[in-house]
This record gives structure tokens, sequence and C-alpha cells, in this order.
């Protein structure tokens, strides 16, 4: 008699069965119709499973756009930044004119204005009201000014700057810049450790979801599994869900977003309007929307295929 | 050509209780056959060896060349396709109709849809349900529910089918219509092993039958004997 093996030798039945792909296709087919019917048919499950993830997926969501804008309002304020450099009380407008053409020469410089002492006394008395006071003053106390706006390393041209032997003031406020780059470090780590944090919730809101499915069709898994159902095709539906309320939620979280960034525009444009600018909020781009998509639902696909394997691997048969 | 082969076989649960002890017997293609025993006695147990929702403590389970202790993961769905399960309780699925809960096992052997229909409705006709194939098996009666859940497991031919209980809640007249649907069975390939407490049934159909006492084979009494009983 030749040794016991554990060999599987399906019954033939010619012309029967499917191809392999159209099996998979089918069983597949058979799987999103199957989830389909379940998350139509409990709505008011579905609305509120969907609606916690989609909360859960809007917080990080948010703050990651609030930082997007932030960094976009940042770069315009130091694109607008300018090095004021104002020249010693002795310097004459000859070597003024000089220096001008020396830094306009400097490929570190994008621009440079010249502005004379008696254009900053106009200024002054404009801004200042003070126009009579200014004028009992007599002489000008103003010096030469030089505005340059950066090309490359600010940083390193305003140092330059203020090697020059005409310089006497250098105002270019570094510290003001690098203390809004870390505010934007410790925003850009806020929103990933909040993200981390909120997914694992949407995840596990997910897990739950699909566990309480399971435990309510315990039976119908067991009747599969006695026909003959493999882990794969048990699994398939419950993954199929989790994908439906990911994608759902997504889609959800980011309609919230967007209708808050409505709500906001017009007051936003309104106070950036009395500062004299025009910035406005940027919503989500096509492809950060489907990277939401793409990620939501790779979240629920995910919390619904730890929480089935799970129950999987406890309907092994048991040895003991 | 044997289909079946316990070797020695014990199931002990855990927390101690022993529901098979030492169990040997051997079951041949084409053959019908009862195990009987009162309850607790190890019937249920013994089914659940064959068709894997149980493994054997001691001893092997061979089905054909196959050892069913090897059979692990995946193959443990590859091998319950062979065998057809019909239980007391039916165990249909509610949502779904006559025709679907029949299909069921077809679909998962990755049949074409065609051969499913042809299949289900020949299966439908033999056993008397044709006009119910639209039915949620909540509309059918006792009887009807338990022939669709016959149908199921012959629906793919299996090599051997094993009935836990099957005639439990049917009166006498439908009881020995399926016990003559599964005496019809051997003759197209499959063997069967029906687990029954009803003595009077099981006398009446003149088969083998194997009685268990406390989880041990405690007689193993041949359809000769049986009539002189």
């Amino acid at each position: 008699m030749p040794e016991p093996s554990a060999r599987i030798e399906p019954r033939p039945a010619p012309n029967a069965h499917s191809s392999a792909m159209g099996t998979w296709f089918d069983h597949h087919l058979y799987s999103l119709v199957a989830s389909l019917g379940r998350l139509l048919g409990k709505p008011w499950a579905t609305a509120l499973t969907v609606g916690v993830m989609a909360v859960a997926l809007a917080l990080p969501l948010g703050l990651w756009l609030v930082l997007g804008n932030v960094e976009r309002f940042a770069g315009q304020v130091q694109q607008s930044r300018e090095i004021s450099v104002f020249l010693k009380p002795d310097v004459t407008a000859d070597r003024a004119q000089a220096l001008l053409r020396e830094l306009r020469a400097r490929r570190n410089v994008g621009r440079v204005e010249l502005r004379t002492p008696q254009e900053g006394l106009a200024q002054l008395r404009e801004k200042s009201g003070l126009g009579d006071a200014i004028d009992a003053a007599g002489d000008n106390p103003l010096p030469f000014l030089l505005v340059v706006t950066p090309a490359g390393d600010e940083t390193l041209l305003a140092d330059g700057l203020r090697q020059l032997p005409e310089a006497d003031l250098v105002q270019h406020d570094t510290q003001w810049r690098a203390r809004l780059d870390g505010w934007l470090r410790f925003g850009g780590r806020l929103a990933w450790v909040l993200a981390t944090l909120l997914g694992l919730g949407a995840l596990l809101v997910v897990g739950n979801t699909v566990r309480l499915d399971i435990q309510s069709r315990r039976e119908e898994i067991g009747v599969l599994q006695l026909l003959g159902a493999t882990d794969g095709f048990i699994r398939r539906p419950f993954l199929y869900l989790g994908a439906w309320y990911g994608a759902l939620a997504g889609a959800l979280a980011i309609a919230l977003l967007t209708a808050a960034g409505a709500g906001l525009q017009r007051p936003l444009a309104d106070l950036a309007a009395s500062y004299g600018s025009r910035f406005a909020l940027a919503g989500f781009a096509p492809q950060q929307i489907a990277m939401v998509l793409v990620g939501a639902t790779l979240l629920g696909w995910l919390g619904a295929g730890v929480v089935t394997g799970h129950y999987l691997r406890q309907t092994r048969p048991t040895d003991t | 050509m044997s289909v079946l082969r316990f070797d020695n076989v014990s199931k002990q649960y855990p927390g101690g209780h022993v529901a098979l002890a030492d169990v040997s017997f051997e079951i041949q293609a084409g053959e019908m056959l009862f195990v009987t025993g009162h309850s607790g006695a190890g019937k249920s147990t013994l089914l659940k060896l064959i068709h894997l929702a149980e493994r054997p403590s001691r001893g092997a389970v061979l089905f054909g060349e196959r050892n069913l202790m090897k059979v692990r993961g995946r193959r443990v769905a590859l091998h319950r396709r062979e065998v057809g399960v019909v239980f007391q309780d039916h165990r249909l699925l509610a949502d779904r109709s006559v025709f679907e809960n029949i299909a069921l096992p077809l679909i998962l052997r990755g049949m074409r849809r065609g051969e499913i229909g042809k299949r289900v409705r020949t299966v439908l006709d033999k056993l008397g349900l044709a006009a119910r194939e639209r039915a949620l098996p909540t509309q059918l009666s006792a009887g009807e529910q338990q022939r669709v859940g016959i149908a199921r497991a012959v629906v793919c031919e299996p090599r051997l089918l094993v009935a836990d209980e099957p005639t439990g809640n049917l009166d006498p007249t439908l009881s020995a219509e399926i016990m003559a649907l599964f005496a019809s069975l051997p003759e197209r390939g499959t063997s069967v092993l029906v687990a029954s407490h009803d003595l009077g049934l099981v006398k009446r159909m003149k088969r083998r039958v194997l009685v268990l006492d406390h989880g041990t084979l405690a007689d193993d009494i041949s359809p000769e004997d049986l009539a002189d009983a």
C-alpha cells in the first residue's frame, strides 16, 4: 500500500470549470457585490461608521492643509522680504551710486534700489503726518539707503553687506525667519503624529465594525468553511467592506474640509486685503485628493484584513 | 477500494473529555452505513474528524490515500469540497434563495455559470424542489429545508456524504423518503455515512451499523447480522 499523503486531487469534471482567471474574477465580483449589499443593507450603521472614520481622517488632513497654506503664506512673505542697508552719514551721493552699481553686478542680488535722504524725508513726512515738525528741525538727518532684494542665500548676503565699509546699519530679521521655520517644522511633525494616531483610530473603527459584522455572520462563515471555502474567499467580502468604508470616509473627509475652507475663504480674504495682501486659501490638489482616497481605502482594507485574519486563525481545526 | 479509514483514532478535547477512544473502521467506495449510539457517544466528533472541523489527538484518519493529519492551510478547504455534509439543523444561509444555497459549493469550485444552473436544477428536480428554487429558507417547511441541505451536499457528487441526524425533526414518511435518497447515492459513486440514534430507522435500512458507546466502537454490525438481530 502506498504511503498516505496529504495530496488533494479534485474529481475531474471536463469543461465544467471556469479558467483560473475566470474563477478569480467571479469570486472577486461575488465579494464586491456582497460587500456593497452589506453596506446598503444597513445604511444607518454605514453612515455612522463612515462619519466617525471621516472625522478621524479630517483632523490630520485639515492640519496638513493649514500647514500647506501657512508655508505658502510664509513663502510669499519671505520672497518679499528685503535687506535695508543704511549708509554712513558721510557717504556722498557719488559713492552711493557707485555702491548701487557694484551691488547690481552681484549674482546673489536680485534687485537694488537707492533711496536718497530727500526721498526718505518725503516718505517720513507722508507716513508720519509730522511734516511741520520735520520742517522745523532744519537739516535732513537721514542717510542714503540701499534696499536690496536677495536672489540667493539672504543670510550670506546680509553678512556680506555688513562688511561694507560704507554700511552703518544692515536690517535683516533672520531670527524671525528661523522662528517661523521652526514653527512650520513643528507643525509638520505634529501633523504626522496626529495622522498616525488618528489613522490608527480609523483603523480600529473599521476593524471593530468588521469584527461586529463577522460576529453577526459567524454561522454563515461556518457554513461556507464546511462547504470548502478558502480563507481568501471568506476574507474577500470583508476586505471589500473595509475598503468601501475607507474610500467613503476619505471622500467625506475631503468634502468636510472643502466645505470648511469655503466657509473661511471670504473672511480670510477680507483680513488679508486689510494688510494689502491677496492671499487666498488653497484646497486639495487633484493628486492630493487621489492620494487621500487611496490611503483611506488602504487603511480600511488593512483594518478589515487584520480582524478577519485573526478570526480565521481562531477557526482552524484544533490539534489536541 | 477504501474511501475512509480510521486507524486507532482517539480524540480528547481540551479540558480532558475523551470523545473517541481507539476507534478503527473502514468505509468502502459505494458503501452506505450508519453510526449510532446514545447522546454523547462520539457520533458528532467522528463526523467532525472526517470534514476536518477537528483533528484527532491520536491515530490516523485516511481519506483515500490522504492522511488528514497532514492536511493543513488551504488544503483543508480543498478536502472539505470532497465531503458532503448534511446537518440536522440544515444550516442554510437565510438571506439566499434555495437556488443560491445549493449553488454555493459549485461557486466555490469555480464552476461555469451555465454548468451551475444545469446541476442545481437537476438536483432540485430530483428532490422535488423545482418549484421552490426562488424561495428563501424561512419560507420552506422543515422537510423542504432538509431536502435543500441534502441537495447542497450532493450537488457536487462528493466521494463521501456524512449526515448528522438528518431525519431528527422529520415525520416517518419524510424520513423514509430521505433515507431512500441516501440509499440511491452509492450507485453514483458516493459513499454515505449517516449518524442517527433512531434505531428503528437504522434497522429498517438493513445496512452496516457502527455502534459507539462512550467514545469506543462497541460493535460493527454487518447488514446480514442486522437482519438476524
